[in-house]
């Protein structure tokens, strides 16, 4: 076996290739990119939609790039060598974005993939521009409900069979089958009633057409329109990596984002619509400190910090933070409880997990704040200073028995009876900040401007703020002064922080 | 060649695989066993596996079932060194147009059948049989039925094949009359109990077939020749029928004897068995007796309806693998379907663009789109609404649905509509408004199954 072939030529160029590898796996590695639909890392080749073509050097016919491996049959002593951009290989690629077009309805300006379609994209790539059907298109089911968050479109379909086959091998729970033969083949639901599986709204993502839409996100706004940024699910503790859209202030989508490590390809549907709460009617935007008599009044920024520096000053206690919060949030919350000679405590729910994707710990940061010392709070905690983001971390009687004075709050309904000064908190998506997961892994939360509205201040910023007026001789660090910080803690010697690391941790392909 | 004709000229039948035909009851054991039923396997049995293996290669016996792939390869190709168990899965789902050779051998012979799968299964250590039969075929599935039962009650099937070390089961799977589960791999899903849909190779159904283990599959055809295989001696039968060309290695020769049958406009249709080497033209004025009254016949699919049509004057051309391809068809079934001049070429079309567009499984996209865009192109033409851009068309997707898909299904679609819109083009003018004179194609060249 020592003389086993184990590079192959692509576009004349060598590369070398590990055994078992099909050609668009080393191509894909390389920066090649071969159009492909039905192929997906993460799931087994189907070979059937049969636009990955390429040109194998020696045969007239192209070849499907997803399923030809690297290796050449072991009486060929030579390295593959394949051409993607060959006459051979387009007129294969042009011949079957022919067929996929045929029977598509084409209604793209009505339909939500737009933007993000790969028949458009493939389209445009290497469609002929013309059309050479004239005669009536099949016509298939549309709207058809799969279970109560997908919505299926059979005429947008191409058949590639990647939903059927994550349903197969990544959930094993066979909710989805093909039906029917020929033209008339489409997805349906094997068994009655809902599509419960609580991963089910992957196969949106890797739909690589517009058959299945989001019930939640469908018609909300086309993407071009949107901004998107790379954060951390903070509805579970495993650090899945998503990307959020958002759009004019508005939080409109979460969808998952590669990272081997921990969630490859994939999300629960829980952490994806786990961002309702920060479109909420009664999101606070202004500072608010309450007046002489006992109403809140809104507040510029220095005099809220004054207003609670001097709350604080008459009713320090320690903080209790909300269990999403960033280290840096951490570290200086912990600096200001120090101020007042308090300890920073933090809360978060626990629930059902799966084994999987979804913590019994429902805390982002619970890791973290164990490496940082933060104690996690007791059902009844008194504290001056509430941090509350998520309402499952704190709820409403921890709320009301903290009696702290000093309320950072994301949403107003949060706000206990015994605040004298409330700030509005931005919501994790538009914060930025480091989370570490479950399993010690430290990653980057991205912050999204397109979430939330303008012009809240910056959480971190106000911390120091409030911690110089309560610390005659702090010196202000800044985020990144804080983070040099946790990098020299010795808790984190270990922990790989992502903005140390060239690539950071968590950014995916 | 012409050795084997009489001084009529009149070819003559080979009675091997067929001597029972005919004979009263001959499907149950006590006839068939007075006929010389498993005596083949008695002989089989105290042979080393791997001798019988050699003498099949020897023999050159090619699949019946359309590909020809030589029998004996296959079975090489099983692996020796394996833990699983390994199946035979016997291909009976005759699902091919015009094809009914395998019904006569399960309904007059079915041990004949059960006979060569046990060789088969014995020879390639397979521990069970399934026999994959036709939906349609009701009873083919009772005769098969009957001769498993009668085997297992004679000692022939079970835990001591005729009182041997071998173990061997045997069971009928019925099909639900997809045409695509004729496809092996669409065979083995539909025999796993999922849908008809083919299977991506590699793995090949040798090394993961059946249930995920190493499985031989053959056509009930290919396995009866087995038997006599044995009795006679693999060169007794490759010297039948036509030997292999020494010049070229693709041209592996036809050996031995093959059911061939005749359908569609044709005075006696049937399935009659001969040595390789009877013409197509033979074929049908001897046995078939021509044409109907005051009809000539036009053109001839050769072997079912998946292979390239051959005009009236094409037919002089041997019934043989090789001898087929050469002239840009292929033997298939080599079971012919005869089209007489009442025929309306474009109408043909239309009907077999129909077929494949309703059997195709719509896994690959050139098929599942393209075999209906087809049927849509030729109800156009037929409903005169046709332009010669549409041949042009209908060429460009032959090219994009041919050889780019999983399995052969839509190559076998695009064979017979494109010979026939070559070989008949001036009939599909003749309905294009416009074109309504022009001449009669001579354009009869290149056209082919490569």
């Amino acid at each position: 076996m020592g003389d086993a072939v184990n590079t192959i030529f692509i576009n004349g160029t060598e590369y070398p290739f590990k055994p078992g590898q099909t050609v668009i796996q080393v191509a894909q590695e390389n920066g090649i990119d071969i159009q492909h639909y039905c192929y997906h890392p993460g799931l087994s080749i189907a070979g059937n939609c049969r636009i990955c073509m390429i040109e194998v050097e020696g045969n007239p016919q192209p070849q499907i790039s997803c399923k030809l491996d690297c290796a050449p049959p072991p009486w060929i002593k030579e390295p593959l060598r394949v051409q993607t951009e060959s006459e051979v290989a387009k007129q294969g690629r042009e011949g079957t974005m022919e067929m996929l077009l045929v029977n598509h309805p084409l209604d793209c300006p009505i339909c939500d993939q737009a933007g993000e379609c790969h028949l458009q994209d493939y389209s445009y790539e290497v469609g002929q521009g013309q059309a050479s059907t004239t005669t009536a298109k099949t016509k298939l089911p549309k709207n058809v409900p799969f279970g109560s968050k997908i919505v299926y479109d059979a005429e947008r379909c191409i058949k590639c069979t990647l939903c059927v086959r994550f349903c197969e091998e990544i959930t094993e729970t066979n909710e989805l089958s093909m039906q029917g033969r020929g033209d008339e083949e489409m997805v349906v639901m094997t068994s009655k009633g809902e599509f419960d599986t609580p991963y089910s709204m992957n196969i949106i993502d890797i739909c690589p057409v517009g058959a299945l839409t989001s019930r939640d996100f469908r018609f909300k706004s086309r993407l071009w329109f949107m901004d998107f940024a790379n954060s951390i699910d903070t509805s579970s503790a495993k650090g899945v990596n998503i990307v959020t859209g958002g759009r004019n202030g508005t939080f409109l989508r979460i969808e998952p984002r590669y990272n081997a490590s921990i969630n490859d390809w994939w999300m629960a549907d829980e952490g994806r619509v786990a961002y309702k709460y920060v479109n909420s009617p009664s999101r606070l935007e202004t500072a608010l400190v309450r007046d002489a008599d006992g109403q809140f009044r809104v507040a510029n920024w220095e005099d809220a910090i004054s207003a609670a520096a001097e709350a604080l000053r008459s009713n320090p206690g320690d903080i209790l933070l909300d269990g999403g919060c960033t280290l840096e949030e951490m570290v200086l919350a912990k600096d200001l409880a120090g101020a007042m000679g308090k300890n920073a405590k933090f809360a978060a729910a626990t629930g059902e997990g799966d084994g999987w994707l979804v913590t019994e710990e429902k805390g982002a940061n619970a890791k973290g704040a164990e490496l940082l010392e933060v104690a996690r709070a007791k059902r009844a905690q008194a504290a001056s200073v509430l941090v509350i983001e998520r309402e499952e971390h704190v709820n409403a009687s921890m709320r009301e028995k903290s009696g702290a004075v000093v309320v950072f709050a994301t949403d107003g309904e949060h706000v206990p009876e015994s605040a004298e000064v409330v700030f509005p908190l931005p919501s994790w998506a538009e914060r930025e900040g480091t989370l570490v997961n479950i399993d010690g892994l430290a990653q980057w939360m991205e912050r999204n401007p397109a979430i939330g509205p303008n012009n809240l201040p910056v959480f971190v910023e106000i911390l120091e703020d409030l911690i110089g007026e309560l610390d005659d001789d702090y010196a202000w660090r800044g985020a990144d002064g804080v983070r040099a910080e946790i990098a020299a803690l010795p808790a984190f010697a270990k922990v790989a922080l992502p903005w140390q690391t060239e690539t950071p941790v968590g950014a995916g392909s | 060649m012409a050795s084997k004709r009489d001084k009529d000229g009149r070819y003559p039948e080979t009675k091997i695989l067929s001597k029972n035909f005919g004979v009263k009851d001959s499907w149950t054991l006590k006839v068939a066993k007075k006929n010389g039923a498993y005596k083949n396997l008695e002989k089989a049995l105290k042979m080393a596996p791997a001798d019988i293996i050699e003498e099949v290669k020897t023999s050159r016996v090619r699949g019946r079932g359309g590909a020809g792939f030589p029998t004996g390869v296959k079975w090489g190709f099983v692996p020796t060194e394996s833990d699983k168990p390994k199946y035979l899965v016997l291909n009976a789902d005759e699902s091919e147009p015009g094809t009914f050779k395998d019904r006569y051998l399960m309904e007059l012979d079915p041990h004949l059948v059960l006979e060569g799968c046990l060789i088969c299964a014995y020879a390639c250590g397979l521990s069970t049989i399934y026999i994959y039969v036709r939906g349609e075929y009701p009873k083919s599935q009772e005769r098969l039925w009957g001769a498993i039962e009668e085997a297992r009650k004679a000692g022939i099937l079970g835990k001591s094949v005729m009182g041997s070390d071998f173990a061997c089961e045997a069971y009928v799977h019925t099909g639900a009359g997809a045409y695509i589960c004729g496809e092996e791999t669409g065979m083995l899903e539909s025999l796993e109990g999922k849908r008809g849909h083919p299977r991506i190779k590699p793995p090949f159904p040798a090394v993961e077939g059946a249930f995920g283990c190493p499985t031989v599959i053959n056509n009930v055809e290919t396995l009866a020749h087995v038997p006599c295989i044995i009795e006679n001696g693999g060169q007794w039968f490759a010297d039948m029928g036509i030997q292999p060309d020494p010049d070229n290695p693709r041209a592996m020769g036809s050996s031995g004897t093959k059911l061939m049958g005749l359908s569609g406009d044709i005075k006696t249709p049937g399935v009659w068995e001969f040595e390789f080497g009877i013409t197509l033209r033979e074929l049908i004025e001897q046995y078939g007796e021509g044409a109907l009254d005051g009809r000539k016949v036009k053109a001839v699919i050769p072997g079912g309806l998946s292979m390239p049509v051959l005009t009236a004057d094409e037919l002089d051309v041997p019934m043989g693998f090789d001898a087929l391809v050469k002239v840009g068809s292929g033997l298939g079934t080599a079971t012919a379907i005869v089209m007489d001049d009442s025929r309306d070429m474009v109408e043909v079309c239309e009907n077999i663009a129909h077929f494949f567009a309703d059997e195709s499984c719509g896994q690959c996209t050139p098929c599942r789109e393209g075999c209906h865009w087809m049927e849509k192109i030729f109800a156009r033409i037929q409903g005169g609404e046709g332009t010669p851009a549409d041949l042009d068309l209908l060429e460009r997707l032959f090219i994009n649905i041919e050889g780019r898909t999983i399995c052969a299904l839509a190559d076998a679609a695009v064979w017979p509509l494109r010979s026939i819109i070559r070989k008949f083009r001036h009939e599909f003018l003749a309905k294009m408004p416009g074109h309504e004179d022009a001449p009669a194609s001579t354009e009869t060249a290149g056209v082919g199954a490569s």
